[in-house]
């Protein structure tokens, strides 16, 4: 069931695969030498990203109208244009474009052609489209054997739901955490931001990974298919849901908008809300730091918490526990800001914070001090975009944005050419409407 | 079958809660040997979590502790004592990788900080996972999932604008954002290692990868000045898009029909109600203007419908459309998690039968599942100890009786 224990600690050099020297000084990328095709929409570009962060070189592959993700908002200025979409800016950096109409044979044979030497093809067309093109992985692998295709849909390859119709919100209805969103007294509620294709994405990401780092005996990698399915990665997000279900019976449902237990929950604040965790999983160590930074501020009533009764997380759930809580913390946390009840509680080692909106985390000292936040050159205006930076540090191979998001086809020339396309041939294809 | 991607790959586990012992489980179901460093002393506070088997408490019978620990092997060790810190050390000279997901300064005080660990093996791949990063002014900042949910802009973005912020109702972060992206830099440090022989630090604040996600909302923020807010299930331009309710006990549909064609579908599976017979309806910016109307009339006929015939119906004319399915229907019901076999059934010594998430995708020739239950406490204590580090049964109970194993 375990690997050999002589085994471990030995991992071994079996991947040949060439790596890009880098440049005296500067320290390599990760995945520099890997060659990517990313032909997905909303649900894989975050994953390509990722892999462009990390050095790779990665090309996305848009239909000669420009990927979907191009026409989804928030957009710069509020201008629904295709170079102004924050969305495409943002999960599309780093990457090269190629703008190819996949509907034409000439456009598939450029297809092919890169897939040749491409290490992972990322798509996300429903099952059967590619194969309908040729362009499938069975076609694509029978070029390139050890090509990884990534493919991410809804609901896998096969099965039942394999061809049902799917937007982010039913992923995330039919992968269950839709169900636990929201309040008691409403609908289920899902989660902003697309979370479903971006955790299809994100797993994407691993499982693409993970095949380009097998190896056969050999020491050749093996092609692979990866299939993930959207609804599948939600799953992962249950928390305890399953085991509740699986170990006790019981269906968790919507709970937000009540507090949990007293010392858990949502408060008002001066200007906005902070979230207060000083109750529930190892209650016991923050309590009493709360009580005494409660009468220290003033809340000298606050004294009754320190009974032996508060200790109870049974009693900590009861009506009469919450209401007394509630009724001391309240008015106190209603007469600060944000930060200070953050910066003065963490002080004293009380799981309290912010929550926060976009504009708090654009100000957060936490991350202004890391660096967090980069600027990215949006081509098209000439502005710069504040945006997200490394969402981890790899010491050795530092994550790095290479170029701003790609101009519809920006370099669909500069690519062709580097296929062998000779200019009066890219001038065709152009005229012939095959490519942008 | 191939060889698993990882097999051959030790870790040295000391993460714990969450984030950590996820990132862990991917890389076990996946074939690496993650021994998982616990103690007696200071627990693994997710074996003191419910759910528990048959509701009974016990440190070997959590189910939020089990599905994260999967394929892991569990050894205590006392790292109070100099005898606990050398077998730990002696351990980490046998592995790839050494995960943690601590307060800063904690690894460093048992002498397991990266210069520390680096001594004993040079090209280790160290991965600290604390939660807001090694340095920085609130770098000691206490954190679980739920308050980083808050610190994310996620629970302040999800919910009704004028309820208070919901959030996804989990430590979302926790077990998706954290692990996928833990995974993915200890995964590209691999490949760097096996082409170079460099091992490296991989530094993760649990605050960055959720805001990562969130960059269109940031960069509307940053760029256009706008703070956007809670929408509910609005998503600008799509309409109708929401959950409406059905029949039964808290039964809900997910319906997403803003494009024309499938806005025509779903007018004709619910049989052409005059509501939506409207000329402006006929555009999206039309039914975008006058979606409380539309909704409340998709609302109004719904309501008499079951859900998953409804869901069935609407599937068959193409539109997109969802069960907001429970636990209990996902385990027992839905016929596509059944087809790919997400649910794993595995035997544990106490639990007896219970169910794992398996890796949420499919490499072809290869089978990467849970292959076995989640440890008990220090479970594997004495075949490790044996096995890799050398020592005989004798040493190993001198150990125990010198409190070196608890």
């Amino acid at each position: 069931m375990y690997n050999s224990p002589t085994r471990g600690g030995a991992d071994k050099a079996v991947t040949p695969w060439i790596s890009s020297v880098p440049t005296p000084g500067e320290k390599p990328s990760a995945l520099s030498g890997i060659s990517v095709l990313d032909m997905s929409g909303s649900a894989g570009q975050y994953c390509g990203k990722q892999f462009a962060d990390l050095g790779a070189d990665v090309i996305l592959v848009e239909p000669v109208t420009g990927s979907p993700v191009r026409r989804e908002g928030p957009f710069l200025d509020d201008r629904p244009h295709i170079e102004y979409s924050l969305q495409f800016a943002y999960f599309n950096a780093g990457k090269r474009s190629i703008a190819i109409d996949l509907d034409r044979e000439s456009g598939r044979r450029i297809l092919r052609e890169l897939a040749k030497d491409a290490d992972l093809v990322i798509e996300s067309e429903r099952p059967g489209t590619l194969d309908a093109r040729g362009l499938d992985y069975r076609s694509l692998s029978a070029l390139n054997p050890g090509l990884v295709m990534t493919s991410v849909t809804p609901f896998g390859q096969t099965g039942p739901y394999a061809f049902y119709e799917a937007e982010d919100i039913v992923a995330l209805a039919l992968g269950g955490l839709l169900y636990l969103g929201g309040y008691p007294e409403t609908s289920p509620i899902a989660a902003h931001g697309n979370q479903a294709y971006l955790a299809a994405a994100q797993f994407a990401s691993v499982a693409s990974m993970m095949a380009l780092l097998s190896a056969d005996d050999g020491g050749k990698r093996a092609g692979r298919h990866v299939d993930v399915s959207i609804q599948e990665c939600v799953t992962m997000g249950l928390e305890t849901a399953i085991q509740y279900y699986d170990l006790e019976k019981t269906v968790r449902k919507r709970a937000s908008g009540q507090q949990v237990m007293a010392g858990v929950g949502v408060f008002d604040c001066l200007d906005g809300q902070i979230y207060l965790m000083a109750g529930g999983i190892a209650s016991t160590r923050f309590w009493e730091n709360m009580v005494n930074w409660l009468v220290d501020e003033g809340v000298g009533e606050a004294r009754q918490l320190l009974e032996p009764a508060w200790q109870n997380h049974d009693y900590l759930a009861t009506a009469k526990a919450k209401s007394i809580f509630e009724g001391l913390f309240a008015p106190f946390a209603r007469r600060h800001a944000k930060t200070y009840l953050y910066q003065s509680g963490q002080a004293r080692r009380i799981p309290i914070c912010p929550i926060n909106t976009p504009r708090d985390i654009l100000a957060s000292r936490q991350l202004d001090y890391r660096g967090f936040f980069v600027s990215q050159e949006h081509t098209v205006s000439g502005r710069r975009l504040v945006v997200p930076g490394a969402p981890y540090r790899l010491e050795a191979t530092p994550w790095r944005q290479a170029r701003p998001a790609p101009r519809l086809g920006e370099h669909t020339s500069e690519i062709l050419a580097g296929l062998g396309y000779e200019p009066t041939a890219r001038a065709a294809l152009l005229k012939s409407g095959v490519i942008n | 079958m191939s060889r698993l991607p990882l097999h051959g790959v030790r870790v040295a586990d000391f993460t714990w809660i969450g984030a950590g012992s996820f990132t862990t489980k991917l890389l076990a179901d996946h074939g690496a040997d993650v021994i998982k460093i616990e103690s007696r002393g200071r627990m693994d506070s997710l074996r003191s979590s419910r759910p528990y088997k048959d509701g009974v408490p016990g440190i070997n019978r959590s189910g939020y502790f089990a599905d994260r620990n999967s394929s892991k092997r569990s050894i205590t060790l006392n790292l109070k004592t100099q005898a606990g810190k050398d077998l730990a050390r002696r351990l980490i000279a046998t592995s790839d990788i050494v995960a943690n997901n601590f307060t800063p300064g904690t690894m460093e005080k048992f002498g397991l900080g990266y210069h520390d660990v680096r001594e004993i093996k040079k090209d280790i791949i160290y991965i600290a996972m604390s939660m807001q990063g090694a340095a920085g002014p609130e770098h000691k900042y206490l954190g679980y999932g739920l308050t980083m949910g808050a610190l994310t802009g996620l629970q302040f973005l999800s919910g009704l604008p004028d309820h208070e912020p919901a959030g996804t109702g989990t430590n979302f972060s926790d077990h998706i954002p954290n692990p996928c992206h833990a995974a993915f830099a200890i995964l590209a440090a691999l490949r760097h290692r096996r082409l170079t022989g460099e091992g490296q630090y991989i530094d993760v604040a649990q605050t960055e990868p959720t805001i990562a996600l969130l960059g269109p909302t940031m960069a509307d923020c940053s760029a256009n000045d706008h703070i956007q807010e809670r929408s509910g299930n609005e998503r600008a331009p799509r309409a109708p898009h929401g959950v409406f309710q059905c029949t039964g006990n808290d039964r809900w549909i997910a319906i997403s029909a803003w494009q024309d064609e499938s806005w025509a579908a779903l007018c004709k599976v619910l049989g052409d109600p005059p509501f939506a017979r409207a000329p402006e309806f006929r555009s999206a910016e039309g039914r975008w203007t006058r979606r409380r109307e539309i909704e409340e009339g998709i609302a109004s006929i719904v309501r008499y419908w079951e859900a998953e015939a409804l869901m069935s119906a609407l599937q068959r004319a193409g539109v997109a459309s969802g069960v907001a399915r429970t636990a209990a229907d996902i385990v027992d019901e839905d016929p596509q998690l059944r087809h790919r076999r997400h649910w794993v059934k595995l035997e544990h010594p106490e639990m007896g039968e219970s169910i794992y998430n398996a890796p949420p995708f499919r490499i072809s020739g290869m089978r990467s599942t849970p292959v076995a239950p989640a440890p008990m406490l220090g479970q594997h204590t004495d075949e490790v100890l044996t096995e890799i580090l050398g020592l005989n049964p004798a040493e190993v109970e001198d150990l125990r009786q010198g409190d070196v194993l608890t």
